[in-house]
């Protein structure tokens, strides 16, 4: 296995059910993203720079609802990936305090396949 | 006046205090001259968030500190690709930072291709000028 093919990866998890404008769904993912990397960059260095180095891979997905983002929340947890939840400030098209999408990652690329290997992309 | 409404002018806390600073803001323009999808599109601006946000720690912490204070406001704007060139010419003149995204091109659109640029994070008056003009995508 190529080194390229096995660096660290994100993964930016979408609620379908919510069916977000193109916009919106850029900006809760770029929310999650800074939010994800500020911890990395805090918590785990190293892994951030080989995030970097490697293109700081994304990939998003789409998830039927909030019941299953919140139980691969909970996986994701417990694997000890980082892990962050978007709830949005509700300024424009949807309620305040939605859960929008959730951030795995940056973390190896087989622990991340290993948890949304059931998802597809956005 | 009643002693009552009096006493509360006198005790109330101001609602203009929290912002000292004045308001910021991150844009993301995308290049719509590229057909891409949403996910893709989502990706990209993550990108360009990302690579914002480090950027601004190392040059301009303290605009990235009241950004992140103030709840990373991102707006995310489409425009075609020679309008998104003239206005990183008019944002770098104007000392705004900038951040481009060229795409890898594993998937979607050939590799290379300019996705998407980030302005600031700054001050919103000075990005509604260059960015104003704008749909929101």
């Amino acid at each position: 296995m190529s080194r390229e093919h096995d660096g660290p990866s994100m993964a930016l998890i979408v609620r379908k059910d919510l069916k977000l404008s193109a916009g919106k769904l850029a900006v809760q993912c770029s929310h999650a993203a800074v939010n994800c990397s500020l911890i990395a960059k805090k918590t785990e260095s190293r892994l951030m720079e080989r995030w970097q180095s490697n293109g700081a891979r994304k990939i998003c997905l789409a998830i039927n609802d909030l019941e299953s983002l919140k139980i691969l929340m909970g996986k994701s947890k417990s694997a000890g990936l980082i892990t962050h939840l978007i709830k949005d400030a509700g300024h424009t098209e949807i309620p305040p305090g939605t859960i929008t999408v959730l951030g795995i990652g940056p973390a190896p690329k087989s622990s991340i396949d290993a948890l949304t290997s059931e998802l597809k992309p956005y | 006046m009643g002693l009552r409404s009096f006493i509360h002018r006198l005790t109330a806390p101001r609602i203009t205090s929290g912002f000292v600073d004045s308001p910021v803001k991150l844009v993301l323009v995308i290049n719509n001259d590229l057909k891409m999808g949403k996910g893709k599109i989502a990706a990209q601006a993550g990108h360009a968030s990302v690579s914002a946000t480090l950027k601004a720690g190392e040059k301009s912490p303290s605009i990235l500190d009241s950004w992140l204070k103030s709840g990373q406001k991102k707006v995310c704007l489409k425009t075609n690709f020679d309008d998104l060139i003239d206005l990183e010419n008019k944002a770098k003149s104007i000392g705004i930072q900038t951040i481009r995204i060229n795409d890898a091109g594993k998937t979607q659109i050939p590799s290379g291709s300019l996705t998407v640029i980030a302005f600031g994070p700054d001050d919103e008056e000075k990005l509604e000028q260059l960015t104003g003009h704008l749909k929101l995508l």
